[in-house]
């Protein structure tokens, strides 16, 4: 069978299929239908620094392809993750990386140092998320003040450091150069595309939190436009996501530059997405001959 | 026709063959498919996640709750309106089609004792997943009234198949059944007339607060099935939140419901 392992921030994976921070629970709640095992790696729903509630419901809201979802980094803490939550995650063997929220950038560092030796493989600084008030995607679009955060992390850890972007800003390679040139290992793009629906019976938002987060297919030609310019500007590898469903969809993701890709709101509507996806890259490289996958990646702008 | 992704598993991604689809009331349908290992797993209260359309659009599955098992068919059914494009796509599905059908999810109803008085409360579609208690309990010599109300008769759903499994009362608010008046107003008329050692309750959020506030006051211990709106159904997501009453945060609706103690959850958050 060919080889699909793939390192990512000097982490060693059996292929490049990831799960998307917050789509895939701790793996536990798949496991009853497929082998979690077989994943490339695991991420993990966003860490805070104190046990946070998230935010009211409604939290999801079906759009055409895809959905909104405002869940506002529900968790139980970075203490309780260490001794509950990752040594089931653990368990399932592939590398476990930690998506991390803090709301100062003397929040992510603190997160990380207790994250540094509890036994993941790797962190992602979510400097993206939506759904929060403070920290988040506020600091995330702005380069300078991202780079000082991911600065900071790098200092104070020895893990590889992954950072996942937003697609919300004008500039999103700006954004990529600014981090990478701070000291992270790798990117992650994108997260959700800001958005927000109404009920026209009620006249109100459907979203407790009025604003939320849209992914599924809908984004997908939004993030690939993402890889496809952050691959080629930066020297780090890239994680695509953004509406992966298929496997024909994750090649594009690679042709587009991304090294690896993750698997998110597909898993909602099938529970065995990446499964699928992770068979459809081997018998898409055997039966195309293909005996080193890794020269598709960026195939697209690399063979123009 | 089915198949199971892990033998050991009980919980599977069911392809499930329809059955039969008949119109019970204008908007209302009772789906039934064939699907032996899920009718051998489901519990009364849990649900299941249906997939629609075979597109992006609508891209969720719909969480529908078991209506009715029949364990030597094995036969599963769904009571659901037609709501919308999700709902729509399961409507025109015929006799031989397949739906995937991902569970049993979520806990259900609990009832231990044998041989006790339940009054089962179902508000309009709130009849759904109280068919199967029904027939569970009836089954485990419980005493049963049913208490079904709507705004019209139209909406008073399946009263003759909960006849057979204990009394059935009907109320409707526009009077066009011999009773007129709500839901609540017929609750009250049965809990005045004592003895009961359980509610199960399922409906509209006016009427589960209702049944919390009366079971808070009353002493008689009440279930509530809750719906929220649902992504994952398996607990991953966080999308199905509702405040947890004794602590701080939110339960999820798919895993630690969705059916509640009446005392375990907040609604009007």
């Amino acid at each position: 069978m060919i080889d699909l392992s793939v390192e990512v921030a000097g982490i060693r994976m059996q292929n490049p299929i990831l799960v998307a921070s917050g789509t895939f629970g701790c793996g536990e709640e798949y496991s009853p239908l497929l082998d979690v095992g077989r994943l490339g790696a695991l991420v993990t729903k966003g860490i805070t620094l104190k046990p946070w509630q998230g935010n009211k419901p409604p939290r999801i809201c079906e759009t055409p392809a895809g959905l909104l979802n405002a869940v506002g980094l529900q968790n139980p803490g970075v203490d309780a993750f260490i001794h509950e939550i990752l040594p089931v995650m653990k368990g399932y063997g592939v590398p476990v990386i930690a998506n991390i929220a803090g709301f100062t950038k003397e929040e992510f560092v603190e997160i990380a140092k207790r994250l540094t030796g509890a036994g993941v493989d790797g962190l992602e600084i979510n400097i993206s998320c939506p759904n929060v008030k403070s920290g988040g995607m506020a600091l995330g679009t702005v380069p300078e003040l991202a780079a000082e955060v991911v600065e900071a992390v790098v200092e104070s850890t020895s893990l590889p450091v992954i950072v996942k972007l937003t697609p919300n800003v004008t500039d999103i390679v700006a954004l990529a150069r600014a981090v990478t040139d701070a000291g992270a290992s790798a990117l992650s793009l994108i997260n959700t595309l800001l958005g927000m629906a109404i009920d026209i019976k009620s006249r109100r938002p459907v979203l407790g939190n009025v604003l939320g987060g849209l992914s599924g297919p809908a984004i997908r030609p939004v993030a690939v436009r993402a890889v496809w310019q952050v691959s080629q500007a930066v020297d780090v590898p890239v994680i695509g996501m953004g509406g992966i469903c298929r496997g024909e969809d994750a090649l594009e993701f690679i042709l587009a530059g991304a090294t690896a890709v993750a698997v998110g709101s597909a898993h909602f509507r099938d529970p065995l997405a990446a499964m699928k996806i992770i068979s459809y890259l081997e018998s898409y490289c055997e039966e195309n001959g293909i005996n080193d996958w890794q020269k598709l990646i960026g195939a697209a702008w690399k063979n123009k | 026709m089915e198949t199971e992704c892990r033998a050991d598993a009980q919980l599977s991604d069911y392809a499930a063959r329809v059955l039969e689809q008949v119109a019970v009331a204008p908007g209302c349908r009772l789906l039934t498919v064939s699907s032996p290992g899920l009718a051998r797993a489901a519990s009364p209260g849990q649900f299941a996640l249906l997939g629609c359309g075979t597109g992006y659009d609508p891209f969720l599955r719909r969480p529908l709750s078991f209506h009715r098992v029949d364990l030597k068919r094995g036969e599963v059914s769904f009571l659901y309106r037609v709501k919308g494009v999700g709902t729509q796509w399961l409507a025109e599905r015929r006799r031989g089609d397949v739906i995937p059908v991902l569970g049993p999810l979520g806990r259900g109803f609990r009832h231990s004792d044998r041989g006790k008085r339940g009054l089962l409360v179902g508000a309009g579609l709130g009849a759904a997943p109280l068919l199967f208690l029904a027939e569970r309990l009836a089954g485990q010599a419980w005493s049963l009234t049913v208490l079904l109300g709507a705004t019209t008769k139209t909406g008073i759903l399946r009263a003759d198949a909960f006849g057979r499994f204990g009394t059935v009362k009907t109320v409707t608010e526009d009077g066009s059944t011999p009773k007129k008046g709500t839901i609540l107003d017929l609750l009250q008329e049965e809990l005045n007339g004592g003895g009961w050692d359980t509610i199960y309750a399922c409906g509209p959020r006016v009427v589960l607060k209702a049944v919390q506030e009366i079971s808070a006051r009353t002493g008689i211990p009440a279930q509530i099935s809750v719906e929220e709106r649902m992504a994952c159904g398996l607990g991953a997501c966080l999308g199905c939140a509702c405040r947890s009453a004794s602590s701080p945060g939110y339960l999820r609706v798919c895993r630690e419901g969705p059916v509640f103690d009446a005392g375990e959850v907040i609604l009007d958050d």
